[in-house]
């Protein structure tokens, strides 16, 4: 355990220092304090835009550095040779992948907790402090967290056998795919009029792809109207796929990693 | 004494771009004794570095056996006794020369700050152990890496180009750490370009070229065999005299007052002195030249059969 910590917190320290993804957080952090300014040239509530919008801006930003974060962990490792100090020590290869990806959560989160605290700055000084509205708008933030540690161990996955430029193209590719397709295809597996060649394809496809969409659960906050069920069931079940899947993939990539190369 | 690193025909080998496939390392049969320093030589690509690799299991031999402190390559508790500096080494730029070794250090589960620091100032460090790495000079760099090596009080340690790209003053203060190693007890192996440094500091050394070992010994018994460099006038026909003498292996060259004789160490000099004075000539003068690594390196290099010797 001791080795696993002690990398993923120099990850950390690494992470928090690169200009590219510190670039790209101010970028999103600047975005979240305009987004209040552009609210308002909304013709829809202020409020809805506002959350929905600021969300969003979130979501993206923090997918964004998930993915660049990830897919030059081991690749850059290996070409800057720390690795070979690294794995020279009594350290087991697996401690390595799990040490690199705990780290990139880790940034992920210190990261993803900075434009939370702008978010609720800015709509408590914009919209209301009420500490009900706050907590119900944090709700979304801890979801995409999970999202984007689903979607570190997605790149982590592909990065212990694919180049960092292939790397980025298959893991923003599943992004897309499982947020934007995932929803469409479960539909498509329960529909009873689908053909049952299409079914069957539409029900493997919906279990191999991550299901990000089940973290997209900004619906509800920006339009109250619209509620999930049992809520709290649904983020705990989301949570529990969620780290299953992590858990799947990191096995994946441990098992791959042990017998590369380097 | 016992070997700290023993091979048998450990070989590794790589997919080629064309059919088939190309062995990195062939064969290769290995013995390091304890407590002494090794130099691993070979031209670029000759496999020194993916044989260090798989002697430290990073990369995993195709074939045969190896054996480092008496237990199978890639036994996690051999790790814990040696230590590695890779060539040109890079190290988190972000951190100070302290921290890294806190952080290699907490790999051990070593977190005696003393200690990190009596390292530092073994490497001559301590006064810049508050700089970051990216402040550090490539010699600091080096230095710093061999503090990481040491952290652990390894009994063997896998140099790789240790004093690469570095200027005089580096090359002195890192050889002299090295031969610091040897009177601790350690055994160093060290793969390096730099045959003079090797050639000042190694008891025993290996040739490796195309992945097999082309000689390999000690560093006395592989650099017997100097030359002596004679230079003579007075003397009409030097390539006639030399035949005379019956003299194998040995070079004549003309010089614009004379002949300049290259001839092996072993023959007898005071018979060509004779035998130019009883020709009426002179002998200007009498240069021993010693067998140097390099030109070993070269011979060996360029005569190389492939077959171990």
């Amino acid at each position: 355990m001791r080795p696993i910590l002690s990398i993923a917190t120099t990850t950390v320290g690494e992470a928090i220092r690169r200009r590219v993804l510190l670039i790209i957080l101010l970028i999103g952090v600047l975005f979240l304090v305009v987004a209040p300014g552009l609210g308002v040239l909304s013709a829809r509530s202020e409020t809805t835009v506002l959350r929905g919008m600021m969300l969003g801006i979130i979501q993206l930003t923090s997918a964004v550095i998930a993915i660049v974060l990830t897919v030059y962990m081991i690749p850059n490792e290996i070409e800057r040779r720390t690795i070979y100090t690294i794995l020279s020590k009594p350290v087991q290869r697996y401690q390595f992948l799990l040490g690199k990806y705990l780290g990139s959560v880790f940034s992920l989160g210190i990261m993803m907790l900075l434009m939370t605290t702008v978010l609720l700055t800015m709509f408590a000084i914009q919209q209301s402090s009420n500490l009900g509205v706050l907590s119900e708008l944090v709700k979304a933030p801890i979801m995409y967290f999970v999202q984007m540690s689903l979607l570190a161990a997605v790149a982590i996955f592909f990065s212990t056998f694919v180049t960092p430029l292939v790397n980025f193209f298959l893991t923003g590719g599943l992004y897309l795919l499982g947020s934007l397709f995932n929803p469409f295809f479960q539909t498509l597996s329960e529909n009873n009029n689908t053909p049952m060649v299409a079914k069957i394809f539409a029900k493997i496809i919906n279990t191999i792809l991550p299901n990000f969409a089940n973290y997209n659960v900004q619906n509800p906050i920006i339009n109250p109207t619209q509620q999930i069920g049992n809520e709290t069931q649904y983020y705990i079940n989301v949570t529990i796929y969620g780290l299953f899947y992590i858990g799947i993939l990191l096995v994946g990539g441990i098992l791959i990693f042990d017998r590369r190369e380097v | 004494m016992a070997a700290a690193i023993e091979t048998k025909k450990l070989t590794k080998s790589y997919k080629a771009r064309s059919a088939g496939r190309v062995n990195v390392v062939d064969d290769l049969n290995l013995i390091v004794e304890e407590g002494e320093i090794f130099g691993f030589l070979g031209p670029n690509g000759a496999g020194k570095t993916t044989t260090i690799k798989m002697l430290l299991g990073i990369i995993y031999p195709t074939s045969g056996e190896g054996y480092v402190l008496g237990k199978e390559i890639g036994d996690m508790e051999v790790h814990k006794l040696i230590s590695y500096l890779p060539e040109r080494p890079y190290y988190y730029e972000h951190m100070t020369g302290l921290e890294l070794l806190k952080f290699y250090g907490s790999l051990f589960g070593i977190t005696d700050k003393d200690k990190f620091i009596g390292l530092l100032e073994k490497v001559n460090l301590h006064r810049d152990m508050t700089k970051t790495i990216s402040q550090y000079s490539k010699g600091m760099q080096q230095r710093v890496g061999l503090a990481q090596s040491l952290l652990n009080d390894p009994k063997l340690l896998f140099l790789d180009e240790p004093t690469g790209g570095l200027d005089p003053i580096a090359h002195r203060e890192i050889r002299d750490l090295i031969l610091g190693f040897r009177d601790e007890g350690r055994t160093v192996f060290i793969s390096s370009h730099e045959l003079s440094e090797v050639e000042l500091i190694c008891d025993r050394v290996a040739i490796i070229n195309q992945g097999v070992i082309a000689r390999q010994g000690k560093l006395t018994e592989l650099l017997k065999g100097g030359r002596v460099e004679i230079t003579i006038d007075g003397i009409d026909s030097a390539d006639k005299f030399l035949t005379d003498l019956k003299i194998a292996d040995s070079n004549v060259r003309s010089l614009p007052n004379g002949y300049l004789l290259d001839i092996p160490e072993n023959e007898t000099t005071g018979d060509i002195i004779d035998a130019v004075r009883s020709r009426k000539g002179n002998v200007i003068s009498i240069v021993p030249r010693k067998k140097r690594l390099e030109d070993l390196f070269v011979e060996t290099i360029g005569d190389r059969s492939g077959a171990n010797k």
